[in-house]
């Protein structure tokens, strides 16, 4: 039996194939930003108008009041954020663990409720760079918010926006 | 007969395995390559450093992370291996300590193919389940900017060391005959063509292709487990007594059909059957020769392991036995010869 090894061939081909892949991603990044959403979800809220962001409650981040929208810390920012966007908010509330499926599901496009970068979603849903450090009981809570997975280019915008905003939204 | 060559002068010790001295340009070939491996060691702490301040959540920068810890292994294989090789044999280890390289050998193909198999678990399943890897912004020095040119950074960083340390290492494994740096030299290939792939793969995050980074991995890594276990089979096949193959396994090494044909030039020789075996830099011959007359003398026995000896610096343990008829239990070497694995 005669297998002949081809250590010349085998990373050369390799190589010749990340190296069109490479030459794909250039030819088709023409015109495109970067970062880009993989399902186009910041596209989407500025041409709809509509940013879907689901809220759970916690006190002094995420305020409920019967029928009225959330209020608190927290969703001052988002219709800060939103109106940057040239959107609007459209609410949704529920349990931590339902906002993280519909986020999966593609049905938010954010979501609120006093989240910090310890909590377990993280496999699930993207999280932003905590924006506020808070002191509770001796030790250090860093907020965040939850975005899709891999949605980058709004990760990315709410990053940035959060980064001018924080304080002023927020206080 | 038998001859193991010891040098009077006794030597330095620098230059040597065992009692194999080595020749001016193999003696530079060890230094370089023990300097080589020590820059090894610390470029990859550096970028084991680097890459662990840069990876944040992404799962492709922490098994580029991995993979850089297992990058250690081989040079440490190598460095620990030379070491133990350069003894001279003692009344426990007569045959030298030469093994400690195909130790060295096993050791780092198993590390290279465990990086390989990481690689393609880990861009395996990130495509079945369609994981769409979240890269966000940094905020550093006042500026917030996306995350993805810094891990390409540290990237490139991690990627041109192994680039040109690899390129480096081949040539010496050659003049040493040393697998443990062959295999070496392959995990720093690996190394650097998974930085070129993760580059790859966060540009094409970057425009929205959330395959990009796993798809690229996944080529990539195809060719890790094959170096891997292409390592692996000649290192264990290396530790079961194969036939000596060249330093890079591709084919049975020259010297073996050699050894006969010199033995054969001699006068008194009628037929000759031999072993070689690589034990690591140097080679370990038995040679069954048939006179054509009457038994050879002391002198004439003696000649012969001088002239197989005069071969190569890598062979240097030399058995020269007179038979009446060659051994029917040794296959003939040339059965085969072509056959390369």
């Amino acid at each position: 039996m005669t297998r002949r090894e081809g250590r010349g061939s085998g990373p050369a081909s390799t190589r010749r194939a990340v190296l069109a892949i490479g030459v794909g991603l250039l030819l088709g990044g023409c015109g495109l930003t970067i970062p880009t959403d993989p399902d186009g979800t910041l596209d989407q809220v500025r041409s709809s108008g509509t940013l879907r962001v689901g809220a759970s409650p916690r006190t002094g981040w995420v305020e409920l009041d019967g029928e009225r929208a959330p209020g608190g810390r927290e969703p001052q920012l988002v219709e800060g954020f939103a109106e940057h966007l040239g959107a609007d908010v459209e609410w949704t509330v529920a349990g931590e663990e339902h906002l993280v499926t519909m986020l999966e599901d593609g049905e938010l496009d954010l979501a609120v409720g006093g989240f910090t970068d310890a909590n377990l979603w993280v496999d699930k849903v993207g999280l932003t760079r905590p924006y506020a450090e808070v002191v509770v009981d001796g030790s250090t809570e860093a907020h965040v918010m939850m975005v899709p997975m891999g949605e980058n280019a709004l990760q990315s915008e709410l990053e940035r926006w959060l980064d001018e905003n924080k304080n002023g939204g927020g206080s | 007969m038998s001859r193991t060559g010891v040098s009077g002068e006794g030597g330095q010790g620098v230059g040597r395995f065992g009692h194999a001295e080595l020749p001016s340009r193999q003696a530079a070939a060890l230094k370089k390559a023990k300097r080589l491996e020590v820059i090894t060691l610390v470029f990859m702490a550096s970028a084991i450093a680097l890459v662990a301040a840069t990876m944040g959540s992404s799962q492709a920068m922490k098994t580029a992370w991995i993979e850089d810890m297992l990058a250690l292994v081989p040079p440490l294989a190598f460095l620990v291996a030379v070491r133990r090789a350069r003894k001279r044999p003692t009344a426990d280890h007569p045959y030298g300590f030469h093994r400690s390289t195909a130790i060295g050998h096993l050791t780092a193909s198993v590390a290279l193919l465990t990086v390989g198999l990481a690689l393609m678990y880990d861009a395996g399943t990130g495509l079945v389940r369609a994981e769409h890897p979240p890269i966000g912004t940094t905020h550093l020095l006042g500026q917030t900017f996306w995350s993805g040119w810094l891990m390409i950074g540290a990237m490139v960083y991690t990627g041109v060391g192994p680039f040109i340390l690899g390129r480096l290492k081949l040539p010496l494994a050659e003049e040493l005959h040393d697998k443990v740096l062959y295999a070496d030299a392959d995990m720093q290939k690996a190394d650097w063509m998974t930085a070129a792939g993760t580059i790859v793969g966060v540009l094409g995050i970057g425009i929205g292709l959330w395959w990009a980074d796993s798809g690229a991995a996944l080529l990539i890594s195809a060719s890790i487990v094959r170096d891997g276990w292409r390592n692996l089979r000649h290192a264990s096949s290396a530790l079961m007594d194969e036939r000596a193959r060249t330093y890079d396994d591709k084919h049975p090494h020259p010297l073996t059909r050699d050894v006969d044909a010199a033995l054969q030039r001699l006068a008194w020789v009628g037929d000759s059957r031999s072993r070689v075996r690589d034990q690591g830099h140097v080679f370990h011959v038995e040679a069954f020769v048939q006179p054509v007359g009457d038994a050879p003398s002391l002198d004439q026995l003696e000649d012969a392991v001088e002239a197989l000896r005069d071969l190569d610096w890598k062979v240097n343990d030399v058995v020269v036995m007179p038979v009446r008829d060659l051994p029917d239990t040794i296959p003939d070497p040339r059965a085969g010869q072509d056959e390369s694995k």
